[in-house]
C-alpha cells in the first residue's frame, strides 16, 4: 500500500508535539475541505457589518487551530431573499438599533432555525438595554416567541466543544454570560453583547484594530477561544456530551 | 277439630243424668264416631303411590398414562406403566366383584380424562400423555358427563408425578376441593423411590433478547440417586457451544440452579439447547437435555459514526441520528489534525482518538459504521489502515458500513488499495478527484424502487420527488461496480461521466453477510436543510437516511422473503405452521412466487421439505413434519430478481424433554394424601396390593315416578256417617232423651 510521506511542517508538528501529541491523530493535514463551512452574515436595515473584518479572522483561527475549514469570507445573506438557508450557521451584528424585521423576514428566520439552522448574534455597540440591545431582544422575541433569551449555563456542552472556556471574552465585558434561545434542548440562536466581533477583527497589516478592555489580550484570546466553540457547536452540537468524553473533561476541568 | 271435639263434650254433659253408664258411654261413642267421619269428609284425606327402581352407582378406575409411567419401576426393571397392567390382571377377581355391586368405569388420564378398555390396560399400553393433572382427572370424573347416576369410590393408579395443580403438593385448597367430591379416591401408588437420574428439570430463559446484550438462561437440574459427580452443563446454539458452567453434584441435594451467560451476537430466531452429560447408571436419558428458542432482536441500531472533520454533512446526520429512538449513537470526530495549533493539551476539552477501542474489538458491537469524510491515511501514528482488513471482515460478517462523500473519501481518500474496496459498493478511482458544481442526481431504475431510494408514492412519484430535491455541489468520482457483484446504483449524476458512465451518488451492495451503502457526495444534507427552505420540508432527507440504515442492518421488514414458525415449539408428531412472506424488488408484497422450505437437523441435513406458492398478499403457509424431538434450522429460499434467489431462515424446536420426562420421580406420599383427605384406601407397588376399596353411602332406590289417589270419596264414607247419625238419633228416641 503506497504511503504518502511526511511533509517537513508535519514532521515538526509531530516532534515538538511531544509526548502530549503522540495521543493524537499524528499526521498530515487533510485535503481542503470540498465543501468549506460558510458562514452567513445577515444583512438587516442597519449597520449589519460594524467589523469587516471579524469573521475571515475567525476563519483563519478557525483553520489553524481546528479540522474545520470555512470559506475565506462570509457570506452576506438577507433573511427575505432565496438561499438563506445555504448557509446553516448566520452571524447578525449590529452597531445601534436594528430596523423591525419584516413578517417575512421573521418567518424566513424562524424557518431556517426550526429545520437546524444556527444564528450567532453580536452586539458591537456594547450596549445594554438599549441600542442594538434593546432592538434584538424585541426581534428575537418575534421570531421565536415560545423559546426566551435565557443565559447558557456554565455546565452547558457550549463551554467545551472544542476549548474549557469558563467565561466569554469579547471587545467588552458587558455581560459574563451568553444567553440563548433553546428549540428541542439546541441551542438555536446565541447572543453576545461582548461585541466577539471587535475582538476577532484584525485590519489587512495583521493588527488588532480595537483593544480589548478591560481585559486585554487574554480577553480576546477568550473570545477567540469562545468562537472557535460556537463555531463547534453549531457542526457538531452536543458531540461533546457523549459519554465517552466525559472522564477526559471531568479530568482536565478539576 | 274443636267442632268436632265440642260436639262429643255436648253428647257426654246431655247425658249426665243418665246412671246407666253403658247407655252414655255408648251414645258418646256414636257421637264421637259421627265427628271423626265427618272430619274425614272434611280433609279429604289420599295416598300417594310411589313408583321405585334400584340403581347400580359408578366407580371409576383411572390408570395414569403420562409419560412418566415409561420410568423403571424401581431400578431398571418393569417400567411403572407395565406395573400397572400386572396390577390389573393380579386383581382382576376383586374388581370383579367390586363390579358385581357397582358399575365400573375405566378411563386413562394425563391431562385429559379417556375412557378406556380394561382389557387393553391390562394387556399394556404406551403412555403418551405430556402431563399428569390428578386433579382435573378427579374433577373431571365426579362431574360425570352425561350420567346421572352418582360415583361411589373412585380407584386412582398412578405414580403420582403431578406436574399440574398438584405439583407443590396437596395444599389446603387442593384439600378442601377433593373433600367437597365426597367421593373416596382410593389410590395405588406405582413407584416407591426415584431411579438414578439427572434431568434439566426447568430452563428459565426470556422468549426475547436483544443482541449483544447478556441474556442469562437459569437452569434447575434435578438430581436422584446420584453421588458428588462433576460435569459441564453447556448451551448451545445450533451446534456451537455458547456457554458453559462447570457443576459438582452435593449427594442430598435434590436441585441445583445453573446459570448460563452469554451475549447473542446476531438478530435472529435460534434454536438452544441446554446439555448435561449422561452419567452412568442414569434410568432416563431423554431428560438430560432441553431445547428452547430464543428471537434475538435489537434494542437500538448501534450505530457508529466517524467523520474526518466537522461538515454540514456529519452535523444534520447527527441530528437525525439522535432524534431517532431506535438509533445508539457513538460518535468519533477529527476536531483538529497535528498540523493545528490551538493552543495548550490541557486547555482542550479533546480526547484521544481511540482506534483501538472502536475498530478493534469493540467493532462487533455495532450494527452499522458510518465513516463520514473519514481518511485512514493522514493518521500515521494511529495506523489505521491496519484496522481496515478488519472492518472488510466486519462487513462480511453480517455489519453495515455506509461511506459519505468528501475529499478524505473513496478514491480520494485512497480507498481504491484498501480492503475496503472489496466490499464498497463502488469502485474508488484513487485520484480521479472530486467534481465540485451543480449536480441533481436521477434515480435509476433500481433506485425507483428500492426502499432507500423509494420516497414513497410510487416510482413515478419518487422519481419527481428526487428531481425537486436541491442539488449537490461536490461528488466523488467512482466507478459503478460491475454484474454479479451484487451492487447496484440507485442514484446517478446524470451529467458526470466516469469512463462513458454516469457516475454514482448512491449505490448499495450485498457482500457476504452484510451490506454496503456508498453516498459519494458530502452534500446529502441539502435535501433536508436547503430542501427545507422552499416548504418542502426535510422529510424525504429523513426518510432517506432512516431507510438507508435499516436497510444497511436487515430491519426485517425491508427483507425480500421471511419465514416464520407460528409456535417457537411444538409437541412430538405435531406438525410445523410456517408462515412465509415474500416481497418483490421493490418490496412490495410478491404473488405467484414460489418458495422451498426446508428443515434442518444439528447436524444440518434436511429432514423435510415442502413448497408453497404465494398469495396476492406475498404470503404463503407450508406444514413441515418433523422427525422428533429436536431443534430444527428452517430454511426458505424463494425466487427473487431475475436470476437471484432470496433465503430467509428461522428455528423452530420439537419438545422433547417436558415436565414428564424431566421429574422421574414418583411421589406415593401425594397418592396417600389424596386417599387420607377423602376417606380412601391406599397401597404402594411394589409391595403392597389392591386397598380396602371405600365406596359412598349406597342409596337404594330413587323415585321413578309417583301417584296421589283420594280416600274420602268413597260411598262407604258417607254410609257410615249416616248409619252413624242414624244409630244415634234412634237410641236417642228410643231411650228417652228427645
Amino acid at each position: 500500500m503506497a504511503m504518502p510521506l511526511l511533509s517537513r511542517r508535519q514532521l515538526l508538528a509531530a516532534l515538538a508535539g511531544g509526548a502530549a501529541a503522540a495521543a493524537w491523530p499524528g499526521g498530515a493535514r487533510a485535503s481542503p475541505a470540498s465543501s468549506p463551512v460558510a458562514i452567513g452574515q445577515v444583512q438587516h436595515g442597519g449597520r449589519w457589518n460594524p467589523r469587516p473584518g471579524a469573521l475571515r479572522r475567525l476563519g483563519w483561527e478557525l483553520a489553524r487551530r481546528t479540522s474545520i475549514e470555512t470559506t475565506p469570507d462570509a457570506a452576506a445573506v438577507r433573511l427575505d431573499a432565496p438561499g438563506l438557508h445555504r448557509t446553516p450557521f448566520l452571524y447578525l451584528a449590529g452597531d445601534g438599533a436594528v430596523p423591525p424585521f419584516s413578517e417575512a423576514e421573521a418567518a424566513a428566520l424562524r424557518r431556517h432555525l426550526q429545520y437546524g439552522g444556527f444564528l450567532l448574534v453580536d452586539s458591537a455597540d456594547g450596549s445594554d438595554g438599549g441600542g442594538f440591545d434593546a432592538s434584538i431582544r424585541a426581534e428575537l422575541a418575534k421570531v421565536l416567541p415560545a423559546a426566551p433569551l435565557r443565559p447558557v449555563p456554565q455546565q452547558h456542552v457550549l463551554y467545551k466543544t472544542f476549548y474549557l472556556v469558563d467565561h466569554q471574552g469579547g471587545r467588552l465585558a458587558v455581560k459574563p454570560w451568553l444567553e440563548a434561545q433553546v428549540l428541542d434542548g439546541r441551542l438555536a440562536v446565541v447572543y453576545t453583547q461582548n461585541d466577539l466581533g471587535g475582538a476577532w477583527a484584525r485590519s489587512e497589516l495583521g493588527d488588532w484594530e480595537y483593544p480589548c478592555t478591560p481585559g486585554g489580550e487574554p480577553q480576546r484570546e477568550q473570545a477567540i477561544r469562545l468562537g472557535v466553540n460556537l463555531a463547534m457547536y453549531a457542526l457538531c452540537l452536543d458531540y461533546k456530551d457523549d459519554a465517552v468524553h466525559l472522564p477526559f473533561i471531568l479530568k482536565r476541568r478539576t | 277439630m274443636l267442632a268436632a271435639l265440642a260436639s262429643v263434650w255436648l253428647a257426654w254433659r246431655s247425658l249426665r243424668g243418665e246412671v246407666r253408664l253403658g247407655r252414655r258411654a255408648g251414645l258418646t261413642a256414636l257421637r264421637a264416631v259421627t265427628a271423626l267421619l265427618a272430619l274425614f269428609l272434611l280433609l279429604e284425606p289420599a295416598v300417594q303411590l310411589l313408583q321405585t327402581v334400584r340403581v347400580r352407582h359408578r366407580f371409576a378406575v383411572l390408570a395414569d398414562a403420562s409419560r412418566s409411567m415409561r420410568f423403571p419401576l424401581e431400578g431398571a426393571g418393569a417400567t411403572r406403566s407395565e406395573a400397572l397392567a400386572a396390577f390389573l390382571r393380579e386383581h382382576r377377581p376383586e374388581l370383579q366383584r367390586l363390579g358385581e355391586r357397582v358399575d365400573l368405569e375405566w378411563s386413562t388420564f394425563a391431562g385429559e380424562l379417556t375412557a378406556a378398555d380394561p382389557a387393553a390396560l391390562a394387556a399394556g399400553a404406551a403412555p403418551q400423555g405430556a402431563r399428569t393433572d390428578l386433579l382435573g382427572a378427579l374433577r373431571a370424573v365426579t362431574a360425570g358427563g352425561a350420567s346421572s347416576r352418582r360415583l361411589a369410590g373412585v380407584l386412582l393408579l398412578s405414580d403420582g408425578a403431578d406436574n399440574a395443580a398438584l405439583s407443590g403438593g396437596l395444599t389446603a385448597a387442593a384439600r378442601a376441593e377433593l373433600q367437597a367430591l365426597k367421593v373416596p379416591v382410593n389410590t395405588v401408588a406405582f413407584g416407591r423411590e426415584p431411579p438414578r437420574d439427572l434431568a434439566i428439570e426447568r430452563v428459565a430463559a426470556d422468549d426475547f433478547a436483544f443482541v449483544r446484550n447478556t441474556l442469562t438462561v437459569e437452569v434447575t437440574l434435578r438430581a436422584h440417586g446420584l453421588g458428588a459427580e462433576a460435569f459441564t452443563l453447556v448451551l448451545r446454539r445450533e451446534g456451537a457451544v455458547v456457554a458453559q458452567a462447570p457443576v459438582r453434584l452435593v449427594p442430598g441435594q435434590e436441585r441445583i440452579q445453573v446459570p448460563l451467560s452469554f451475549a447473542p451476537d446476531a438478530t435472529g430466531t435460534f434454536v438452544l439447547t441446554v446439555a448435561a452429560p449422561v452419567l452412568p447408571g442414569e434410568a432416563v436419558t431423554e431428560n438430560n437435555q432441553r431445547s428452547f428458542v430464543l428471537r434475538v432482536i435489537r434494542d437500538r441500531m448501534r450505530v457508529l459514526l466517524v467523520a474526518g472533520r466537522p461538515s454540514w454533512d456529519e452535523r444534520f446526520l447527527r441530528g437525525v441520528l439522535k432524534q431517532d429512538p431506535n438509533v445508539d449513537l457513538v460518535s468519533f470526530y477529527i476536531l483538529r489534525s497535528a498540523s493545528d495549533t490551538p493552543g495548550p493539551q490541557d486547555q482542550l476539552s479533546l480526547i484521544p482518538f481511540p482506534v483501538q477501542e472502536i475498530f478493534g474489538p469493540q467493532l462487533k458491537t455495532f450494527d452499522a459504521v458510518i465513516l463520514c469524510n473519514f481518511a485512514y491515511q493522514p493518521y500515521r501514528s494511529l495506523e489505521i489502515e491496519r484496522f481496515l482488513p478488519g472492518l472488510r471482515d466486519y462487513v462480511k460478517g453480517g455489519g453495515g458500513l455506509a461511506m459519505l462523500g468528501g475529499e478524505q473519501s473513496f478514491g480520494e481518500g485512497r480507498y481504491g488499495e484498501t480492503p475496503l474496496a472489496e466490499i464498497l459498493p463502488v469502485v474508488p478511482i484513487d485520484g480521479a478527484g472530486l467534481v465540485q458544481e451543480t449536480i441533481t442526481p436521477r434515480l435509476t431504475a433500481e433506485g425507483r424502487r428500492h426502499p432507500i431510494t423509494a420516497l414513497g408514492g410510487g416510482e413515478a412519484a419518487s422519481a419527481a420527488a428526487w428531481e425537486a430535491l436541491p442539488p449537490v455541489e461536490s461528488l466523488d468520482l467512482t466507478r459503478p461496480l460491475g454484474p454479479g457483484s451484487g451492487a447496484t446504483v440507485l442514484l446517478e449524476a446524470p451529467g458526470t461521466l466516469v469512463e462513458g458512465r454516469p457516475a454514482p451518488v448512491v449505490a448499495v451492495r450485498e457482500v457476504g453477510a452484510g451490506r454496503s451503502l456508498a453516498v459519494t457526495t458530502d452534500g446529502s444534507w441539502r435535501w433536508g436543510f436547503v430542501a427545507a427552505e422552499r416548504g418542502g420540508g426535510d422529510a424525504a432527507y429523513r426518510r432517506f437516511w432512516s431507510s438507508a440504515l435499516r436497510w444497511l442492518v436487515r430491519d426485517p421488514d425491508l427483507t425480500p422473503l421471511k419465514v416464520e414458525p407460528e409456535q417457537p415449539a411444538v409437541e412430538p408428531g405435531a406438525p410445523i405452521g410456517l408462515s412465509l412472506q415474500v416481497r418483490g424488488a421493490d418490496f412490495t408484497p410478491a404473488p405467484g412466487r414460489k418458495v422451498a422450505v426446508e428443515l434442518l437437523g444439528e447436524d444440518g441435513k434436511p429432514v423435510a421439505r415442502g413448497e408453497a406458492l404465494s398469495g396476492a398478499d406475498g404470503s404463503a403457509r407450508v406444514e413441515l413434519t418433523p422427525p422428533g424431538p429436536g431443534a430444527y434450522k428452517v430454511v426458505a429460499r424463494g425466487e427473487g430478481a431475475p436470476g437471484q434467489v432470496e433465503t430467509a431462515s428461522s428455528a423452530v424446536a420439537v419438545r422433547g424433554a417436558g415436565p414428564e420426562d424431566a421429574d422421574s420421580a414418583p411421589r406415593r406420599e401425594l397418592l396417600e394424601a389424596i386417599a387420607e383427605a377423602t376417606g380412601g384406601g391406599s397401597s404402594v407397588v411394589p409391595g403392597g396390593g389392591l386397598p380396602r376399596l371405600a365406596t359412598a353411602e349406597p342409596e337404594v332406590v330413587e323415585i321413578g315416578r309417583r301417584k296421589d289417589v283420594p280416600i274420602w270419596d268413597r260411598w262407604w264414607t258417607l254410609a257410615a256417617l249416616a248409619a252413624s247419625l242414624g244409630l244415634e238419633w234412634v237410641l236417642r228416641r228410643r231411650w228417652g232423651y228427645w
